[in-house]
């Protein structure tokens, strides 16, 4: 068998269905085989970047099916390449599984700097999970499949295998044999625990009961080992109050009497304060990120800390805990649940609090939702998010891009169903949602797929508009144009005295590149249309763009300053 | 005002002999800008193994506890752990070239274990020392800088007792 071969085979062994891939030099003798196999359905991006984000909406919503797949993208050597390099990063700040395959120059002339030739390997091994270069067709199913088994195990995170083209046409020596069933990939030191130690179990129910002011905390690791189910069940049980990082979102439903909603540099009142004044922190699945946390000197003073998490380096990293429990969250959970030790309190006095501090969060928008417009009369994007949750009664996915818009979807959205939102969090990647949109409609064909951007972001992989209108993917695209960087523009006028430094931005008429892609397209600048469109949107059967005009004045608050504690939080806007 | 030195620290990590494992190993150590005094590998009894001894200047106890996590995060490193200083020997090997009269050589000579590569004319001597960074350290305070002309160290490498 040739060496390509041996990738597909492999890939198809794991389940892949999609490749998303943009082809050059180095790759072609893989999409060649691909051609003559037809076994996966090809989506071409209209630059590789695109690929990895679809890889990544791909791994991400297909996770909580009945078939998770794991995004492959695919790029050829040098420049393609290196334009996965942002998307690799971005899938390994949020702990994403994808695979990516490189084509690279030919094993003799490696080094030489032969054209279109980089080094992969080099550039992808700091912000990879693990990077490979099977030299020889013998290797390559070994390696594939090593390299899910990387992605996939402990803590999720992409994977880079580049495969010089020689190694690509080689032909396996004649008694090549693989047999996946018997398939260990030999790793010594990579294990992880994935069941709790009894001692520090006990030692974090003792605490949870003994404590009258907990807060629990839901991060990506929830959504990763598919536990929302039971962090609810264990919320319930014990009736702790749960807050949110932007990745735990979805995990549980958002208005929940025990949630709290989204906690750190804009989360809710409600949820910072929990925080602030908690005597006991359970954190499952996160990782103390600085827009978590605020200045570390000041996290959470009074609180024990026990952290779940799966990655012992991210133990004690940046908050020290009490009871550190290295494991799996889902397990944990389920272990949790059934100690016949643990209890549950009314809780009464806490509670009360928090629902006092939710009143603060409520009634410090309260104007802004009631009018639904800003300045002049433009549209909020509050508003506009606020309207999407009514009628979608928060059940659809929600894919935004980076910035304001993110926020205020991660705060408005009334999130029904497990697993629905994906964004670019530790990264924060401007121009991830359209192509993580694709991926994730691709994944979950039977649920709507709202793409969410700014006028910054949407420029940034507009190009995907090419991919939308080749697959005639269904994803419905919301435009949120003010005018401006939103969020960097919210950052100059609350600490750089209202200077706009490379903020405000032109954008080209939407409604005539929505016309160029065949896609249809509706502007909204009056506050009286936007239930209108979004309905027009979901009724039509295919992608469909939504411009809203904006108000650029719109801050996203509260808001905890950059390296400020959970004292330093802006709930209201300073008047100017 | 007098810098406080750190207390020094050594780390043993066995790691897989994979092509970028050590290349890996010292990025990381860049990103985390931990204060690293010196590296050496070698063959580890086991085939395909290496020996890795990394020994740094750090009082957080924390901070020691992360590089050792971080190590072990890699899918090639295989164990990594922190050698207790009182329960372990810590040694190293210096070459040094360096201009001295016969009688200084002979008295240098007495105290410390030192082997004589190779005298040259002009009191050239290229000599060899072993053992723990301060022998060696103190050693090179006697001989004087005025008298050295070129020195090459191993870095540490250490064993449990």
């Amino acid at each position: 068998m040739q060496g390509t071969e041996l990738v597909l085979r492999a890939l198809h062994a794991r389940g892949v269905k999609y490749i998303f891939g943009y082809t050059g030099g180095a790759i072609m003798p893989v999409f060649d085989e691909m051609e003559k196999q037809k076994l996966f359905t090809f989506v071409m991006p209209r630059h590789e970047q695109g690929a990895t984000f679809m890889a990544q909406g791909m791994s991400r919503a297909s996770l909580s099916t009945a078939t998770p797949q794991i995004g492959v993208c695919m790029a050829t050597s040098g420049p393609g390449a290196m334009n996965l390099v942002t998307g690799v990063a971005d899938a390994h700040m949020d702990s994403v599984p994808i695979v990516a395959i490189t084509g690279q120059v030919a094993t003799g002339v490696i080094a030489t700097d032969a054209f279109q030739e980089s080094d992969v390997v080099g550039v992808m091994m700091p912000i990879c999970k693990q990077t490979y270069m099977p030299l020889s067709a013998d290797e390559i199913e070994k390696t594939i499949h090593e390299a899910f088994y990387v992605a996939t195990t402990g803590r999720f995170g992409p994977v880079v295998i580049d495969i010089p083209k020689d190694v690509q046409v080689q032909q396996a020596r004649e008694n090549y044999n693989f047999d996946l069933k018997k398939f260990r990939p030999k790793l010594p030191g990579f294990y992880y625990h994935p069941s709790p130690e009894r001692d520090v179990l006990h030692q974090a129910i003792e605490l949870i009961n003994r404590s009258e002011r907990p807060v629990l905390f839901c991060g990506h690791g929830v959504i990763s080992s598919n536990a929302g189910a039971m962090l609810q069940e264990f919320a319930e049980k014990t009736n702790i109050p749960v807050a949110f990082t932007l990745h735990g979102l979805s995990a549980m439903p958002v208005d929940h009497p025990l949630s709290l909603g989204m906690m750190g540099m804009h989360g809710t009142v409600e949820a910072n304060r929990a925080v602030m004044n908690a005597d006991l922190i359970i954190s499952f699945g996160m990782r103390f990120d600085d827009r978590v946390t605020g200045k570390l000197k000041e996290y959470a003073k009074d609180a024990d800390v026990i952290h779940v998490e799966i990655d012992p380096s991210e133990l004690d990293k940046n908050v020290k805990t009490t009871v550190a429990i290295n494991a799996d969250v889902s397990r944990t959970l389920h272990v949790m649940l059934n100690d016949p030790e643990l209890n549950s309190k009314p809780r009464r006095r806490w509670l009360q609090e928090i629902e006092e501090n939710r009143q603060v969060t409520i009634s410090s928008v309260a104007d802004e939702l009631a009018d639904g417009v800003g300045i002049a009369g433009k549209l909020l994007m509050k508003t506009i998010i606020h309207r999407l949750s009514e009628i979608t009664e928060g059940k659809d996915i929600v894919v935004p891009d980076v910035g304001q818009h993110q926020m205020m979807s991660a705060r408005y959205y009334n999130f029904q169903t497990n697993n629905s939102w994906f964004t670019s969090g530790g990264a924060g990647t401007m121009g991830c949602s359209l192509p993580m949109a694709i991926g994730a409609k691709l994944a979950r064909p039977e649920e709507r797929v709202w793409s969410i951007s700014g006028d910054g972001g949407f420029q940034m992989n507009i190009q995907e508009l090419g991919t939308i209108m080749e697959q005639k993917t269904d994803v419905k695209i919301m435009i949120l144009n003010n005018g401006y960087l939103g969020m960097v523009r919210q950052w100059q006028t609350l600490f750089f005295d209202g200077r706009y430094a490379g903020t405000p931005m032109q954008s080209p008429d939407y409604g005539l590149i929505a016309q160029a892609y065949g896609i249809p397209y509706l502007k909204v600048a009056e506050l009286d249309q936007v239930d209108a469109a979004i309905r027009t949107a979901i009724a039509h059967d295919g992608a469909y763009i939504l411009e809203f005009i904006c108000d650029p004045s719109e801050v996203i608050l509260p808001m905890i300053p950059a390296g400020g504690g959970f004292g330093d939080m802006i709930v209201s806007r300073p008047q100017a | 005002m007098t810098v406080k030195k750190m207390k020094r620290r050594a780390i043993l990590a066995f790691v897989q002999n994979k092509p970028g494992t050590l290349n890996k190993i010292s990025m990381m150590i860049r990103r985390k800008m931990y204060n690293v005094d010196t590296l050496t590998v070698c063959k580890a009894k086991p085939p395909g193994v290496s020996r890795m001894t990394i020994t740094l200047r750090e009082d957080d106890e924390a901070k020691v506890t992360q590089v050792i996590r971080q190590l072990e995060k890699f899918t090639e490193v295989i164990r990594a752990k922190e050698l207790d200083r009182d329960c372990s020997y810590w040694r190293e090997v210096a070459i040094v070239k360096f201009e001295l009269d016969t009688k200084k050589l002979e008295k240098l000579q007495k105290k410390y274990q030192i082997e004589i590569l190779d005298s040259k004319p002009h009191d050239i001597h290229i000599i060899q020392i072993a053992g723990p960074t301060d022998r060696l350290d103190s050693f090179l305070d006697d001989l004087g800088a005025e008298h050295l002309i070129e020195i090459a160290r191993t870095g540490v490498t250490a064993m449990d007792k």
